[in-house]
């Protein structure tokens, strides 16, 4: 087993990570885009979990069964089930794949619940090195406007209220947010993430972003022509 | 006081653990569950409160493991991970609360099965043992040992070759017995590495299963002796190792002399029944399944 594997496979991967609110998602599908109208085969690693493993998760939240243990436990079991059927096919086949989300959410989000910085990098060595990974970086208090504006409320384990911080669902979002940001900063260097200031606008992200990506695909095209 | 095999899962607490925690460990078919029903009795009647467990019995992840091998769908990282999942929901909603509560955990295999299994299908050993590292310690592990040529005759004339235990997942051939073989074979292997890595106490598992019994008993009534005394250390084990003087008895096969037990294991007898409330109520029921899963 290949531990954080810089990958052999023809296909090339990038990934998005920030907090909800940081525009991720949106910058995700521009790329896309402008991939696809390029002529790349792409492909934006839309995640059907298997369905024992998504019954498992599903019953664990609404029943609130899940210790911090075991969300990230179910949540790696899952994410293996990903890599194995979905991202490592997607790989070898040749594609370019998109994941809004990866590992490093995991690890934030896990370090963040109180587990083993260490332990839980070590769980999740299995898993491809992406060719790209970009953080948007925001305030945490402009995500958070942002989301109140797109919708209510916040669910159980995302708020974090499974850590017991508070009973108000909007003051545990943003004290477990806080924890994650935290967390991402320390990700960022170890993991050469590359920070994006998601504070500008959208047409200047997308630009940043596609600078980086492109320079990624012909460095593969150069290594494809060499001897 | 009890320890884990590396990191601490947040919010465990071990200083309060008072149960004991012992497992027993052997390949399929090896008569592991015949044992430990014989010893749950055995120390009930000794008025030791029994918690037996084994793996994929969890609320939570149970019947989804069940499920998914009737599928034969996951991968075989995905498949460690859910096992692993079983595994610390039973250690949090099970063994540690009944451990808390001074029970005598038994468990049907513990994270040394879990360890083979993944090692044998081709998974990195060192990535394996950290991820279970969270683990707490046994007391005492058994080991029922047995060759494959005396496994084989035991499974055939009982329940026949599963998929699962012949390894099918694993080897390209149809023939189920050379799977069998060849995947036994292998876990039987690792075994012999975990039993040194983490001292087992090895017993043979050829004689008849009265004998077998007898050596467990002598082994366990040991540990709970033992911690009357001093605090154990999970790894302080080399006590054990089914010592001469156990064979002689055998021999005339004598009628099973309760030891005399222990005074503050006779305190802790007394209180059972509150201890047994107060751990009921946190121990999750996992035999009722819910019918939503």
């Amino acid at each position: 087993m290949k531990r954080y594997g810089e990958h052999r496979f023809p296909g090339r991967l990038f990934v998005v990570e920030g907090i909800d609110g940081s525009g991720k998602s949106t910058q995700l599908m521009l790329l896309h885009q402008w991939l696809k109208s390029e002529g790349y085969g792409v492909v934006f690693s839309e995640w059907n979990s298997s369905l024992v493993v998504k019954d498992t998760t599903k019953r664990g939240k609404k029943k609130k069964l899940l210790t911090p243990a075991t969300f990230c436990l179910i949540h790696a079991t899952d994410f293996a089930d990903r890599m194995e059927r979905n991202i490592i096919p997607l790989l070898k086949a040749g594609a370019i794949v998109l994941c809004d989300r990866y590992i490093y959410t995991a690890f934030a989000r896990d370090i963040a619940r109180g587990l083993d910085p260490a332990w839980v990098r070590e769980l999740y060595s299995f898993a491809v090195k992406p060719t790209g990974a970009f953080y948007f970086r925001v305030p945490l208090e402009v995500s958070i406007t942002r989301l109140h504006a797109a919708r209510s409320g916040f669910k159980f384990y995302e708020a974090g209220l499974d850590l017991g911080m508070t009973e108000d669902p909007d003051e545990s979002f943003r004290l477990f947010q806080g924890r994650i940001v935290e967390e991402y900063e320390k990700i960022v260097p170890e993991f050469g993430l590359n920070v994006i200031d998601a504070t500008q606008p959208i047409e200047i992200q997308q630009e940043q972003m596609r600078e980086l990506v492109l320079s990624k695909l012909e460095r593969a095209k150069q290594l494809r022509v060499a001897p | 006081m009890k320890v884990t095999n590396g990191v601490i899962l947040p919010g465990m607490e071990l200083s309060d653990l008072v149960g004991k925690l012992i497992v027993i460990e052997g390949t399929d078919g090896v008569g592991r569950s015949t044992q430990i029903a014989l010893l749950k009795e055995w120390l009930e009647q000794k008025g030791h409160a029994v918690l037996d467990t084994g793996l994929s019995r969890s609320g939570l992840v149970g019947k989804g493991i069940k499920r998914a091998k009737e599928g034969h769908t996951l991968g075989r990282i995905t498949l460690t991970l859910f096992y692993g999942t079983d595994f610390s929901d039973r250690l949090e909603h099970e063994i540690v609360p009944a451990l808390r509560a001074g029970f005598v955990v038994l468990t049907d295999r513990y994270i040394y099965s879990l360890i083979a299994r993944a090692i044998v299908r081709g998974l990195d050993p060192e990535w394996v043992r950290k991820v279970y590292s969270f683990a707490i310690k046994p007391d005492a592990v058994f080991y029922l040992k047995i060759g494959v040529d005396d496994l084989i005759p035991r499974v055939v004339f009982t329940r026949g070759f599963d998929y699962w235990e012949s390894g099918m997942d694993v080897y390209t051939t149809e023939d189920m017995y050379e799977s069998f073989r060849r995947y036994q074979t292998s876990m039987l292997e690792q075994f012999d590495h975990l039993a040194e890595e983490y001292k087992f106490k090895v017993i043979d598992a050829t004689p008849e299963p009265r004998k077998i019994f007898e050596k467990l008993r002598a082994g366990i009534t040991k540990v709970l002796e033992g911690e009357t005394h001093r605090p154990a250390a999970a790894h302080d084990v080399a006590t054990i190792a089914t010592p001469p003087s156990a064979v002689v008895p055998l021999a005339h096969d004598p009628p099973p002399a309760p030891p005399t037990a222990p005074e503050s294991v006779a305190r802790a007898a007394e209180s059972t029944e509150d201890r047994m409330n107060a751990a009921l109520s946190k121990v999750r029921d996992v035999s009722v399944g819910d019918t939503e899963a």
